[in-house]
């Protein structure tokens, strides 16, 4: 019976070929809009390690003005970073299965005895777990030591992308190569990896690619670094030199902690406020007790990593869809009535109300097949489209690879709702065309 | 009969309302949108628009990176600033901190009295550069009061946070931290810890690095060079000689010092096109996606005229041959359109002052301006006029012999 509907299906299609093409054109529009715009805000929206949405924290304190909050549209919350005074202090604590303190910062990386011009890099200086608790995927070798991070040792970890540049995607483990004149030894090899957004620093730039270089975090002391993104602060100091810096009010350092289960999240969880009330005593920590552990879920949304704009996208993508898939009722409708008269001889010959139900169903489902695989197209088109508005510049392609890596589910996702959205459409058609009482057309004729 | 025939139209519609229906609805989100999306993209254009206060057109940056140890960078930017000042075209150089509207830079807080226990409302925040004596000229900055930097007056590059104790601001900095006052010029403000900062110049307007915030035109620079190892070099050049001179640079910095890297030369637009990519593309987006809902909204017109049109072909004859005008038969079909443009255009109203109202608290702006909403539903009309035409221009040519005709 399903190649009899399909073959009256494609045969009434062709009967008028324009209201078919509007119908499919519509259809494939809806889709490819809504293909985009999702696509865009899952890569600028998702969680990026959902899964380990449970396990992870984002350590936040507030030690900020006693009078007045860290961000006064958001008076709940602490400062997104901690100043490197507190994270030394609560680094120290065991409870946590995996810690790391971190910041940004840029170096220029050269290599003895090579023709390649020294490149600029953004660096990520970290405590060795960063690796582990992310999930960060490697390439070739793997991280450093526990005492290389305070130490600390010259080791680093490079991007693929690095290596293929300086050393044309070879096993690159154990070569030297100088940071900003300094010799270090490489450790590892990252692999591509691009969480989207970058949830570990929503503070520089989440959407822009990952660091290049990794190197331990006891660096900043002996190289005297700061930090390549916001360093804040709220109270006038007396900041002469990079030792008061180190113990001043700013805030530059970025702390996340593995805690596998309640227990150890409500045992850090102390740890930290105990450290909190002991600086209290100290005269620091003068905002009411306010220390938070986040998950990664949280931490993108309390932090606004989804714009304004990013929810009129999605708003206007419904709406979008909304206006093709009630366009595509009308046309359906408009088309099933104008056969009217040839469903009533099929419904006098015998046909049930199922039947033609059936039947029409099948010519919607054709309708949207052949418009969702116009919209894949479209859609992938304008994706390339939209591409070609973020690439602010070839050389360094920052912003972009967010689109660049538009990941499979969340096309497969759109696409299967606006397929389904637009079956959906085509029910009340079908069904109305079916109660059509078949004497009304037989006697016009 | 009156000539119009409202009431037969509107109940023919009624009898048949599922299709109208559906076309008001679809209207009335066409209507919705297109009214906030204008509403949207002329916030939009008007942010990227606004005056800069300086000869952006006209303006190079250039960054070099000193990365080896034994690096001098006293003379390096000693030579660079020579050599750039030396070439032909070049108005002014400067040594400038961070670079205006691209997003970073530094802030400060300020306040007009000495001592620690301000009111937070007092405290008044600055974008702060540092730059030397030809930075007025260089970003082609208007001094209303006052006078510019001198070259002694300018400190050397330094390892600590302090702040000078001179500064050239611009006006709207000066008038939140004196409310007052309308002559700066001599007025003492102090930094952090107290420390007091005499102003010496007041320019009339400039933009400083982060271009969403709302103290953007609080700009303070201050008479120090920019520490080492990496400088930024800002070029002013005769005008329409940019692009020359940019190669001109490229050529004579680019090995003249293998101690360091130079890292680019960048036009002004660069950094400004960056910054404002966000609110461009999102102008562009909304542009194209409005139009593309107002073209599938125009089918969907069309659809139902020419569905309304092929179902009533004999109705239509049979009143072409009891005497009905060719016009008379495309004006009911306009009008009958005009309805379900109409119902839509209503329904729409409410829509579009609803998103409208939800983006105005969203977004911290005025509320929707009423001549947009009068102006969509201007355009609307007239889409939905246009879309109409042709179905009941073919429904006037049936001719009345279909009426005498079986099928």
């Amino acid at each position: 019976m399903f190649g009899y509907y399909l073959q009256l299906a494609l045969r009434n299609l062709r009967r008028n070929p324009g209201l078919t093409a509007l119908m499919i054109g519509a259809v494939a529009l809806g889709i490819a809009v809504c293909v985009m715009t999702l696509t865009m805000y899952h890569a600028m929206s998702g969680n990026p390690i959902w899964w380990k949405n449970d396990v992870l924290y984002a350590v936040t304190m507030d030690f900020w003005d006693p009078q007045q909050p860290n961000d006064e549209k958001k008076p709940e919350l602490p400062p997104t970073q901690l100043t490197y005074r507190d994270a030394m202090a609560v680094y120290r604590s065991d409870i946590p299965a995996r810690k790391v303190i971190m910041h940004k910062a840029v170096g220029i990386l050269s290599v003895d005895g090579q023709a390649l011009k020294p490149e600029r890099v953004t660096t990520r200086v970290t405590t060795k777990d960063f690796f582990q608790m992310f999930d960060v995927p490697m390439q070739y070798g793997g991280t450093w030591t526990d005492a290389a991070d305070f130490g600390p040792e010259p080791v680093m970890v490079l991007s693929r992308k690095m290596n293929e540049k300086l050393f044309g995607g070879a096993n690159s483990v154990g070569k030297r190569i100088r940071w900003n004149d300094n010799e270090f030894r490489i450790v590892g090899v990252r692999d591509n990896w691009l969480p989207l957004p970058a949830f570990y620093d929503v503070n520089n730039g989440s959407l822009e690619d990952p660091e290049d270089v990794y190197i331990p975090f006891g660096w900043n002391v002996a190289l005297e670094l700061q930090s390549a993104g916001n360093t804040n602060g709220w109270k006038p100091e007396d900041v002469k030199n990079y030792q008061d810096f180190l113990g001043s009010e700013m805030t530059w350092i970025q702390m996340w902690v593995e805690l596998p289960d309640r227990s150890a999240h409500d045992k850090f969880k102390a740890f930290i406020d105990n450290y909190a009330m002991e600086q209290k005593k100290a005269g620091r920590y003068q905002r009411p007790l306010n220390n938070r552990l986040t998950k990664p879920d949280e931490w993108l949304k309390v932090n606004d990593v989804v714009s304004n704009d990013d929810r009129i996208l999605v708003g206007l993508a419904f709406a979008f869809l909304a206006v093709c898939l009630l366009n595509t009722v009308g046309l359906l409708l408009a088309k099933f009535l104008n056969n009217a008269p040839l469903t009533g001889v099929r419904r006098a010959l015998g046909a049930s109300r199922r039947q033609v139900f059936m039947q029409h169903l099948v010519e919607v489902g054709v309708i949207s097949t052949i418009g969702a695989l116009l919209g894949l197209a479209l859609g992938g088109l304008l994706l390339m489209g939209l591409r070609a508005l973020y690439t602010f510049d070839v050389q360094d392609a920052g912003g972009t690879q967010a689109l660049a890596h538009v990941d499979m589910t969340s096309v497969v996702t759109a696409l299967s709702l606006a397929f389904f959205a637009t079956i959906a459409a085509g029910l009340y058609p079908a069904w109305r065309i079916g109660r059509i009482p078949p004497a009304t057309y037989l006697k016009a004729q | 009969m009156t000539a119009w025939n409202i009431r037969p139209i509107a109940s023919a519609l009624w009898r048949n309302r599922t299709g109208a229906l559906l076309v008001a609805f679809q209207i009335a989100i066409g209507l919705a949108v297109l009214v906030n999306a204008v509403y949207v993209v002329k916030q939009r254009v008007e942010l990227i628009g606004r005056p800069t206060g300086m000869d952006t057109d006209n303006m190079i940056w250039v960054a070099s990176a000193g990365f080896t140890k034994n690096f001098d960078y006293d003379s390096s930017w000693r030579e660079d600033l020579a050599t750039l000042r030396g070439m032909p075209g070049v108005k002014a150089a400067s040594l400038m901190s961070n670079i205006p509207l691209s997003g970073g830079g530094s802030s400060n807080g300020f306040q007009n009295r000495p001592g620690e226990n301000i009111p937070p409302k007092e405290i008044v925040q600055g974008n702060n550069y540092d730059v030397d004596e030809q930075a007025v000229e260089a970003l082609g900055i208007k001094l209303i009061a006052g006078r510019s930097f001198q070259a002694s007056e300018i400190q050397p590059p330094s390892e600590t946070f302090e702040l000078s104790s001179q500064a050239i601001v611009t006006q709207a900095f000066a008038k939140e931290l004196f409310p007052k006052e309308t002559n700066f010029v001599g007025k003492t403000f102090y930094g952090g810890l107290s420390k007091p900062i005499v102003i010496v110049g007041v320019i009339d307007h400039m933009l400083g690095a982060w271009v969403g915030w709302d103290k953007l035109d609080h700009v303070v620079l201050f008479p120090r060079l920019k520490n080492g190892p990496t400088a930024i070099y800002l070029v002013r050049t005769e005008p329409g000689r940019r692009d020359s001179v940019m190669r001109d640079i490229e050529a004579k910095l680019g090995d003249s010092n293998p101690g360091r890297l130079l890292r680019w030369v960048r036009p002004f637009d660069y950094f400004i096109d960056q910054s404002y990519l966000d609110d461009r593309n999102m102008a562009i987006f909304l542009v194209s996606v409005t139009t593309a809902l107002l073209a599938i909204t125009a089918l969907g017109i069309f659809g139902l005229a020419t569905f309304n049109v092929s179902t009533r072909i004999r109705q239509i004859g049979t009143r072409r041959a009891v005497g009905a005008r060719r016009m008379d038969i495309v004006r009911h079909f306009l009008v009958e359109n005009w309805m379900v443009t109409t119902a839509g255009v209503v329904a729409g109203c409410g829509a579009a002052l609803g998103i409208g109202y939800w983006i105005s608290v969203k977004y911290e702006l005025p509320r929707l301006d009423l001549y947009y909403l009068l102006g969509g539903v201007l355009t609307i009309w007239l889409i939905g006029l246009a879309a109409a035409l042709q179905p009941a221009r073919r429904a006037s040519a049936i001719s009345p012999a279909v009426a005498s005709r079986t099928v």
